[in-house]
C-alpha cells in the first residue's frame, strides 16, 4: 500500500460544531445565566477554577456552560483563556493565617483554639436524593438572618499545627532560606523539582486524578500514605495584595476563596524522629475539599518517599488534567497513516513467517513505547 | 485615609458608584490622560504555607488595572475581575483624592460606605455560620 493525500471533512467539522452550538444554546429550556451558574453550581465552578489556575467565577462560569458541564473541557477553556492574558502582578506573599474562615473542622483534636465551624456542608447528613416538581418556596427569614459580631478568634483562629508545635510535638523543617518559587506555567516541572513546583502541580491538578493517586498510595503498589490524620481543614477567603507601584506599599485589591488542608503524618521511619509529627499541607483555589485534603497527604507523602519511589514523578508528571485529557483526547483524531504502517508491518512479518525466514532482530520496545 | 487603604476600599465599590462619581469628578473639564490600561489580566497568587513557610504559586486571578493623570496627579486602580470601566474609574478617584480636588470628601464618604457594607455583609454571614458551630457536651 501507498500513501495518498486525502482532503475533506472540513463541512463535517463546521457542521459538527454547529450541531453543539444549536443543541447547547437553542435548548428548549431556559437560559442557564452565568450568576445561575455560579451560584447554583458553585463547586463545579471552583473546581473549573482550581483546575484552569485561573480564579475568576463569571469567567469559569461561561467556560463550564460553553463546555456543557464538562469540568476538563471548562478548565481546557480557562486555562485558553488565562494564556491569552498578560501577567500583571505577582502578589505579595499571601500569609494563610489572614484567611477568613466560613468553615473550619479539626477532625484531629474535640476543642481546638477558636470554633469547629461545620458552615455550609452535607457532610453529616444523609444523601438522600431530591426530586422536586418544580423551584422552592420562597426562603422565609429567619432567626440567623440578622447581625453578629465575629471576634478574631472567631474569624481567623489559630491553627492546631500551632498547639502542636507549641507542645514540641511537630518535627521541625523550616529553615532560614527563602528560595523563589517555581513558576510551572512559564517552566515545566521535571523530576527532580522543588517542593513549590510540586505543590503549585498539585494546587490546579485534577481533582479526580489527584484524589485516584491518593487512594493508590494508600491500597495501590506503593504504600507511601498510612497513619495519616486530617488535622484541619478550612475555606474561606484571603486577601490578595501586591505593590502599589506609586508608593511601593502592599495594597489589597481583593479576596479569593481557597481551600485548606493541613494532613498530620506519624513519623516512623528508622531515620526519622519518631517521637514527633510531620505536616503535609494542601491548598487550592475555591471549594474543593478532596483536593485539597488529596493534597495535603501527597505533599508529606513526597516529602517522605518522593524521591524514593515513584511519587514526585507521577506528580509532576500524571495528574495535571489538560494533560492527561488532551493525550487521551488526540486517541480520537485520524490515526489512519499510522495504524496503516502497523497493519503493513504485521503482514510483512506473517509473510516472512509463511516463507520461513526467521523473524526480525530487532527486539520489540516495552508496551507503550509507541503510543505517543 | 491612607492611599492604599483607600485604594482597598475602590477595589470593592460598585462599578456603578465609581463610574457615576468618577463622571463629577471629570465634569468640570479637567484634563485626563490614561497613562495605563484599562487592562485585563492575572495577579499570581503566591502563597507561603505555614508548615515549612516556603512560598508557592497557587495560581493565577483575573484582575484589571489602569492608570491615569488627572490635573496633573497621577492615580492608579486594580480590581479583580475584568471590568475596564469600573477600574479606569477607581483609578481617577485615586487621582482625585490625591490630588485634594473638590470631590474628594464624596470618594471619602464612598469609602465609608464600602467599608460599612463589607462589615455588614461580614456580620450577616456570621450570623448565618454561627449556629453550625459544634457545641460539645460533657457526658458524666
Amino acid at each position: 500500500m501507498g500513501y495518498s493525500g486525502a482532503r475533506g471533512g472540513l463541512e463535517a467539522i463546521l457542521a459538527a460544531e454547529d450541531l453543539v452550538r444549536r443543541k447547547r444554546d437553542h435548548a428548549p429550556a431556559p437560559w442557564s445565566s452565568t450568576e445561575q451558574i455560579t451560584t447554583r453550581f458553585r463547586l463545579a465552578v471552583d473546581r473549573v477554577m482550581g483546575e484552569a489556575g485561573l480564579y475568576d467565577e463569571p469567567t469559569a462560569a461561561d467556560a463550564f456552560r460553553q463546555a456543557e458541564g464538562d469540568t476538563l473541557e471548562a478548565s481546557h477553556l480557562l486555562r485558553a483563556q488565562r494564556s491569552t492574558l498578560p501577567r500583571l502582578a505577582v502578589s505579595e506573599p499571601v500569609d494563610p493565617g489572614e484567611m477568613t474562615v466560613i468553615r473550619r473542622i479539626v477532625p484531629a483534636f474535640r476543642e481546638p483554639d477558636g470554633p469547629q465551624l461545620l458552615g455550609r456542608t452535607s457532610d453529616y447528613t444523609g444523601r438522600l436524593l431530591e426530586r422536586p416538581d418544580g423551584p422552592p418556596e420562597p426562603a422565609q427569614e429567619d432567626a440567623r438572618t440578622g447581625n453578629a459580631e465575629r471576634t478574631e478568634e472567631q474569624r481567623s483562629p489559630r491553627r492546631f499545627m500551632d498547639l502542636l508545635r507549641k507542645m514540641e510535638l511537630l518535627a521541625e523543617g523550616r529553615t532560614a532560606d527563602d528560595p523563589e518559587p517555581h513558576d510551572i506555567t512559564r517552566k515545566p516541572a521535571r523530576p527532580p523539582a522543588d517542593r513549590s513546583a510540586v505543590l503549585a502541580a498539585m494546587a490546579r491538578a485534577e481533582s479526580g486524578a489527584l484524589v485516584a493517586l491518593w487512594y493508590r498510595s494508600i491500597l495501590g503498589p506503593d504504600g507511601d500514605v498510612h497513619e495519616i490524620t486530617l488535622g484541619e481543614l478550612r475555606h474561606g477567603r484571603l486577601p490578595l495584595r501586591v505593590r502599589h507601584p506609586h508608593t511601593g506599599n502592599p495594597v489589597t485589591v481583593g479576596e479569593f476563596r481557597v481551600t485548606e488542608a493541613e494532613a498530620i503524618e506519624d513519623l516512623d521511619g528508622a531515620d526519622e524522629d519518631r517521637t514527633r509529627f510531620d505536616i503535609g499541607y494542601g491548598l487550592c483555589f475555591g471549594h474543593n475539599e478532596r483536593k485539597a485534603i488529596a493534597m495535603a497527604n501527597l505533599d508529606i507523602a513526597n516529602r517522605r518517599f518522593g524521591r524514593s519511589g515513584p511519587l514526585e514523578q507521577l506528580l509532576l508528571l500524571t495528574i495535571d488534567g489538560l494533560d492527561s485529557g488532551g493525550f487521551l483526547e488526540h486517541l480520537k483524531l485520524p490515526h489512519y497513516v499510522t495504524f496503516r504502517s502497523m497493519v503493513e508491518r504485521k503482514q510483512a512479518m506473517r509473510a516472512a513467517a509463511e516463507a520461513g525466514e526467521d523473524p526480525p532482530a530487532r527486539a520489540a520496545g516495552p508496551a507503550g513505547k509507541d503510543c505517543r | 485615609m491612607s492611599r492604599e487603604h483607600r485604594c482597598a476600599l475602590l477595589a470593592e465599590a460598585e462599578r456603578a458608584e465609581l463610574i457615576e462619581l468618577a463622571d463629577a469628578c471629570i465634569a468640570d473639564g479637567a484634563q485626563v490622560r490614561v497613562l495605563v490600561g484599562p487592562e485585563v489580566g492575572c495577579v499570581t497568587a503566591q502563597v507561603r504555607e505555614p508548615v515549612l513557610e516556603q512560598r508557592f504559586l497557587l495560581g493565577d486571578v483575573l484582575a484589571c488595572r489602569a492608570e491615569v493623570e488627572l490635573a496633573g496627579h497621577r492615580g492608579w486602580a486594580m480590581r479583580l475581575g475584568d471590568d475596564r470601566a469600573a477600574a479606569l474609574a477607581a483609578a481617577v478617584l485615586d487621582a482625585e483624592a490625591r490630588s485634594g480636588r473638590p470631590r474628594t470628601a464624596e470618594i471619602d464618604l464612598l469609602c465609608e460606605r464600602v467599608a460599612e457594607r463589607r462589615e455588614r455583609r461580614e456580620s450577616q454571614e456570621w450570623a448565618e455560620l454561627a449556629p453550625t458551630v459544634v457545641a460539645f457536651e460533657e457526658l458524666t
